[in-house]
């Protein structure tokens, strides 16, 4: 394992000014309120059987106060006057290479940042927030798994977190448009870039046109069949990733959602459209503004949003009977605990088939995949990441389904190994591909 | 993960059954994590074909090529790839090709 060795090197050369770095950020990254949280544990123990991966594996390291523990010993010893006076009676422990190495088993290695131990706490203590303070404690530190940060890296460097060349997107865009007209017989069915002053910017993941285009064709059918004034960025603007939101560099977070805010001024759309992305929706809706201290001039929508207005409003016409497989849903984290959207993509599949069944739980009670808060892109974690994946994995078996819906493509990449894994049987779709399915073609 | 033995050799392979040291690759290999991590046990002509080009793309740009440049230059469709390759053009076609995992959300 060449990485871990990287971690394990970078943790051994780590300096007393590096440990005062990290403090240092940490602080920086809590406000008032969170600060009191790391005070405020009552040890009811509801978080654990709140956790996917405690639920898969009760060792006491999975224990979402446990992790909130490591963080708060270091907190008390070094920003509390008893911490510092008596660090045994109030149970501070000093940041040192160890801790920092228990850090980042804990807020790298063992959470998903996906929130499901805060709605279930008694007293509502925020733990992704302060998990979040801890990554970017990490992170100043040169703590972040390499294999993360190289996906950070690449948004950076090529404005796409795949390294996608403009030509290569602009190649698969053009090569979609032909795929669209053959599927719908329409020579006018377009995937159209850089349409200056168009309505929506539309954006997705790099996922897409690198590997699986079909959901990027799916998009597109939907907006041709919508008759949409729609538009694709050619170079820069296009990804919706933000993986600042796991690094949880606020500044880097920043530079990337800056790529959007840059397409959308360039072009003169009124709305941000984000594709099925969990994270990329909340990093875009919600965080950005946040990350680059001021509110954007223009709204931002999920596709999934969209959709839903589409079906309620008439523009588009479905037979459900197109899609009669038993279907069931998957809530993403960071669309629906973090991101508040819950319910347009429940109204859009009972209108596009037959047999919709939701999991339990559902909604903002759902477990994750095991694939969130960066965890796919963190090799030396998989093992835990296909175990803590049971708990999904065992909704989906309980539920019968055939055909599990997923509106972000970072889920589907995790389901798609535990549908391996757990030999589940079923497949897995956007949302946007079941309304593509049952589109009946506009007269 | 345990690691694959080709020829009497060892080889190492990354947490996600990715070759750790790319530039081992060979046929006999990509026959081994064809069964071992696609659970295939035969490779058609199709399969070679895509797996041959990708890691001729690799050799040449050090990196994956589109899964467009796939269906372009093999003549595979692009359902067909996906149906070849259970784990999909990254986990399954890339890996089998000897290269390592793609950065991004696969």
């Amino acid at each position: 394992m060449p990485e871990l060795d990287e971690l394990e090197s970078r943790l051994d050369a780590l300096t007393e000014a590096d440990f005062q770095q990290g403090l240092e950020v940490f602080r920086g990254k809590l406000k008032k309120a969170e600060a009191s949280y790391l005070n405020s544990c009552v040890h009811c123990g509801l978080c654990a059987s709140s956790c996917h991966y405690h639920r898969m594996d009760s060792t006491l390291e999975n224990i979402p106060a446990h992790k909130l523990e490591l963080i708060s010993s270091v907190f008390k010893r070094n920003f509390t006057t008893m911490g510092r006076i008596a660090p045994g009676l109030v149970g501070a422990k000093p940041f040192d290479r160890e801790m920092a190495k228990a850090w980042i088993d804990a807020v790298f290695g063992r959470c998903s940042l996906c929130g499901r131990c805060s709605i279930n706490c008694t007293i509502g203590i925020a733990l992704p927030k302060i998990f979040r303070a801890a990554r970017a404690a990490l992170g100043a530190m040169g703590l972040v798994p390499p294999d993360l940060q190289a996906t950070v890296d690449n948004s950076l460097l090529h404005g796409n977190n795949m390294a996608v060349t403009k030509q290569d997107w602009v190649e698969t865009v053009q090569w979609i448009e032909e795929e669209l007209q053959l599927e719908t017989g329409d020579p006018g069915a377009k995937l159209p870039l850089d349409k200056q002053g168009a309505k929506f910017l539309f954006t997705v993941n790099p996922r897409e046109p690198k590997f699986f285009p079909l959901s990027l064709q799916a998009s597109a059918k939907v907006f041709w069949a919508a008759k949409e004034d729609w538009t694709l960025a050619s170079d820069g603007g296009w990804d919706l990733t933000n993986y600042g939101l796991f690094n949880c560099n606020d500044e880097q977070a920043g530079t990337i959602t800056k790529h959007l805010v840059d397409a959308m001024a360039r072009l003169g759309c009124k709305t941000l459209v984000i594709g099925e992305c969990g994270h990329g929706y909340g990093a875009a809706r919600w965080e950005g503004p946040e990350w680059l201290r001021k509110s954007y001039p223009f709204e931002v929508k999920s596709i999934l949003e969209l959709m839903d207005e589409y079906v309620r409003d008439g523009r588009i016409q479905l037979d459900p009977s197109k899609n009669t497989a038993p279907v069931t849903l998957h809530d993403p984290c960071n669309l629906v605990r973090h991101g508040g959207i819950c319910e347009a993509q429940r109204r859009v599949l009972r209108k596009a088939t037959t047999n919709f069944t939701e999991m339990t739980p559902n909604r903002v009670e759902n477990f994750c995949c095991g694939g969130g808060g960066g965890q796919l892109a963190m090799a030396r974690y998989k093992q835990r990441r296909i175990q803590s994946g049971g708990m999904k994995a065992e909704q989906i078996k309980a539920s019968g389904a055939k055909v599990v819906v997923a509106p972000c493509h970072n889920c589907i990449d995790q389901l798609m190994e535990l549908n391996k894994e757990y030999q589940l049987n079923v497949q897995i779709k956007t949302v946007a591909e079941m309304v593509a399915e049952a589109l009946i073609p506009n007269p | 993960m345990s690691p694959v033995v080709c020829n009497g050799q060892s080889v190492e392979l990354s947490e996600e059954g990715f070759l750790v040291d790319p530039s081992l690759w060979n046929e006999e290999l990509a026959v081994l994590l064809a069964k071992a991590e696609e659970g295939l046990d035969q490779l058609t002509d199709d399969h070679w074909s895509v797996i041959r080009f990708i890691r001729g793309h690799f050799v040449a740009n050090n990196n994956a090529p589109m899964v467009r440049s796939i269906c372009k230059t093999t003549g595979v469709p692009l359902k067909r790839i996906y149906e070849l390759f259970p784990s999909g053009p990254a986990k399954g076609a890339c890996k089998l090709a000897g290269l390592p995992k793609p950065d991004g959300c696969v």
